[in-house]
């Protein structure tokens, strides 16, 4: 019963992703937009697994995935302690609170020309917006959820014999992670999203800039490969985060 | 902290004159031509602001905002609400935006540009793009989340399909639908922003890099705070909005999800 | 002592005689809650009564009389408006080892296994993780929940999961007990098997126990003394001592006419509208 459910959705959701690629492959075999602007889709996956093997675009991809995972790694240290320190001290929360109320809604692409200015076109500059990007998503699941933390839980900790900071640090910031997670996991997305946006900006090098390179040189193929590499590492590390929180969250109710 | 909370606003004030504290100290911190302080920048506001080539400029980009923004609405609600309603939509539609969701929609903008020119037409298409998946998603959740019960007795006194789901999921899912638009009017504003960096034609986006490229660094971080003041105050403005609308819930989603 | 809201005092029947072994002492203490929508809610007020060393006491009352209140404030993780609770002579400041609490809901660590949870306090209590493990292993013996050491709380009854609750308290060795509704959100059948298995524990080492229950049979059978409380504001209405022989057995009590009229007169009691407090 569940099993055949599950087969007929997955059709169902395979259907409107199969029929845009045909309707593509359609468009380009009929010849109704010229290769120029719509390259076929099969132009399009075999050049993506001819660079597969390219040495350039390896590198320009690691140098993506090394600004992703510094500023996203960051985000979390910074997001998580300072959520949890917000949840467990009175002071520490009527302080960010109001900061965080201004700075979250605020477009952090509109400080990359300030960090480009501050911290050069290099590195720094790009993880530093990656940084101020994913953790307000990270900052606020975290005290979102510490502050939902069942009081019991901690009075029951705080009883054995744990010191107040002891229960912080390992009891509410545990008893968070479902919260945590869910907020990493938006951050991870939003990283991904915008440490590509940022090489597209300021064109130094990474995926951001191979598809700036392309657009101006008018090499279609060559705009659409960046766009999936990016799109595709976006749902490898969702998957990957997703098995990575399916582990840390045993023993914990199943989450919606 | 309740006396402060008593003047709407106050606290927010308070924070803003801190972060400007902290970044004259900043300033003076690093000391690089590249961070100056804020007061030049805070004077500059009031010339930025009157200037008329800069006030089209922002104006015509927050046109574009609202345009995109609307359509996005209009599209992106209908078809959440339906997948919230049917397991058969949602099994059909999920697939496509799981894999649409990590795509950076700016990035899309050279290729846009290629297919139907530099115009509006490309800004809007790409904020549209930008606001309807979170849109999609909470109004999902909020039509999922509708008490079944309500339904049936609905669907007792004769409503039809079509009639129950304007008449009793829209209202119900008000709520979720409301935190979904607040989410995408602020992800409108970066997708404006992210986009017409990325295009350098007009707008927001280009005033910035000419101003860096002609070394106006003041300028630079007048538009920032003018885009950050943006930005914060059309959250403000949705929240008040939802609060007047469905004061009589709390949202359940409150995390912002996705980005330009 | 009396904090500044001077309450009128109507035939207070809450001053209790002093034993020289009291463990627990409750003087004059008072709660208030401050609620931005309500205003002042008097939770508590002016409760003192002191509870001897090995005593087995229950504290029954209508609900929202502020019995959970009282019981984290001896617990340490509420704090009195007013008055003081000691401790074995000493005021209580906060939670310690010395007083370990049973909640209704478990408050189990759904990240930890049954054994995780009940070595918790013995690992911070400074034991090495063999011996907190062993000792571990011995309440869950005790708690008959041997063969569900590495069961994950999610995967048990909610008997079962009381069961681990009362082991992982038990494990670091408190004097007091704190025991707030623990059987509350249990079936008819699980909740007299657990008072059977908490009584057997209580006999081996008598540990002093605050017990809360809206259960009038549950207090009879289980308590030395028991305590009736009124609603808003909370004070203590009666004081019950129960003269019934140890060990009990329920086949037994439930034909002894002393326990059949003691659950009446507090049944009578609690039923009965209550005196007029202004
Ligand atoms: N954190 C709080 N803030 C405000 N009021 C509270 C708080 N906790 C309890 N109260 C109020 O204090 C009173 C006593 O609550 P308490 O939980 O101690 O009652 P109780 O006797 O344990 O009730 P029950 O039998 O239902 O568990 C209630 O009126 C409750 O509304
Ligand atoms: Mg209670």
């Amino acid at each position: 019963m569940s099993i055949r459910r599950n087969l007929v959705s997955l059709i169902a959701g395979a259907l409107p992703i199969m029929a845009a690629l045909f309707l593509w492959y359609a468009v380009c075999a009929l010849k109704l937009a010229p290769a120029s602007l719509l390259p076929s889709p099969v132009t399009v996956f075999t050049r993506l697994i001819a660079l597969a093997g390219d040495t350039n675009f390896l590198t320009q991809a690691g140098i993506t995935l090394f600004r992703l995972f510094v500023g996203f790694a960051i985000a979390v240290v910074l997001g998580v302690s300072i959520g949890i320190l917000a949840a467990g001290s009175r002071a520490v929360a009527t302080l960010m609170q109001p900061v965080v109320r201004v700075l979250a809604p605020v477009p952090k692409i509109a400080l990359y020309p300030a960090f480009v200015l501050v911290l050069g076109f290099d590195h720094s500059s790009k993880i530093a917006l990656v940084v101020a990007d994913a953790l307000f998503p990270i900052l606020l699941a975290t005290y979102q959820g510490a502050a939902a933390v069942e009081p019991k839980l901690v009075w029951s900790a705080r009883a054995a014999g744990a010191s107040p900071a002891k229960c912080l640090f390992t009891i509410v910031l545990t008893a968070a992670l479902p919260s945590i997670l869910t907020g990493a996991r938006i951050g991870l997305i939003i990283a991904c999203i915008v440490v590509f946006l940022a090489e597209m900006i300021t064109s130094t090098d990474g995926l951001g800039q191979m598809l700036v390179r392309a657009a101006r040189n008018f090499q279609t193929v060559d705009m659409f490969e960046p766009i999936i590499t990016i799109t595709l590492l976006g749902l490898l590390l969702n998957a990957a985060f997703n098995v990575l929180s399916a582990r840390l969250l045993v023993g914990f109710a199943e989450q919606p | 902290m309740a006396r402060v909370n008593a003047i709407p606003g106050l606290s927010a004030l308070i924070a803003c004159v801190a972060l400007l504290l902290i970044w004259d100290g900043l300033s003076r911190a690093f000391a690089v031509s590249g961070l100056p302080p804020p007061w030049g920048p805070l004077r500059e506001l009031p010339n930025l602001l009157t200037e008329p080539e800069t006030l089209v400029n922002i104006l015509a980009s927050l046109r574009r905002m609202a345009i995109g923004f609307v359509v996005a609405i209009a599209f992106a609600v209908p078809i959440g609400l339906m997948m919230g309603r049917s397991r058969a939509v949602a099994a059909f539609f999920n697939p496509l935006f799981m894999v649409i969701y990590p795509v950076p929609k700016a990035a899309l903008m050279p290729l846009i540009m290629l297919w139907i020119g530099i115009g509006d037409m490309a800004k809007v298409l790409v904020i549209f793009l930008g606001v309807s998946l979170p849109v999609v998603y909470h109004s999902f959740q909020g039509a999922r989340s509708v008490e079944e019960k309500m339904l049936w007795s609905a669907a007792a006194m004769g409503l039809s399909a079509s009639q129950r789901l304007r008449r009793i999921v829209l209202p119900a899912a008000l709520p979720e639908i409301m935190v979904g638009c607040r989410t995408g009017v602020v992800l409108a504003l970066i997708t404006m922003v992210t986009s017409e960096m990325i295009a350098r034609q007009s707008g927001v986006g280009n005033i910035f890099f000419t101003a860096l490229d002609m070394g106006q660094y003041d300028t630079v971080y007048a538009m920032i705070i003018i885009i950050g003041a943006l930005g914060f105050f059309c959250d403000v403005g949705f929240e008040a909005v939802r609060r007047v609308l469905v004061a009589w819930a709390e949202p359940s989603h409150q995390i912002a999800v996705g980005s330009a | 002592m009396n904090g500044g809201t001077v309450l009128p005092l109507v035939g207070r029947p809450d001053r209790i005689q002093r034993v020289a072994t009291n463990l627990i002492e409750i003087a004059a203490v008072s709660k208030v809650y401050d609620t931005s929508q309500r205003g002042r809610h008097v939770a508590l007020s002016e409760i003192s009564f002191d509870v001897a060393e090995g005593q087995f006491v229950s504290i029954l009352g209508p609900s929202g009389c502020g019995k959970s209140t009282l019981l984290y404030i001896v617990g340490g993780f509420v704090d009195a408006t007013s008055g003081s609770v000691r401790v074995s002579g000493a005021p209580v400041t906060g939670p310690g080892p010395d007083r370990g609490p049973v909640f209704q809901e478990f408050a189990l660590f759904p990240w930890k296994t049954v054994l995780g949870n009940v070595m918790y306090g013995p690992l911070q209590q400074g034991l090495s993780r063999t011996q907190a493990a062993t000792r571990a292993r011995e309440l869950l013996g005790l708690v008959h929940l041997t063969k569900y050491e590495s069961f994950y709380p999610k995967e048990l009854s909610g008997g079962m999961k009381q069961r681990v609750a009362l082991a992982r308290t038990l494990a670091y060795q408190p004097k007091i007990l704190l025991m707030d509704e623990p059987f509350g959100a249990l079936d008819a059948l699980t909740r007299k098997h657990l008072q059977n298995e908490l009584l057997e524990i209580w006999e081996r080492d008598r540990k002093t126990v605050m017990f809360v229950t809206h259960s009038v049979e549950e207090a009879v059978f289980l308590s030395d003394r028991i305590f009736v409380m009124t609603n808003s504001p909370g004070r203590i209405r009666k004081v019950f001592d129960v003269a019934l022989p140890r060990p009990r057995v329920r086949a037994e009590l439930l034909v002894d006419r002393r326990y059949q009229e003691m659950v009446v007169a507090i049944e009578k009691l609690m039923d009965e509208q209550e005196p007029e407090l202004s």
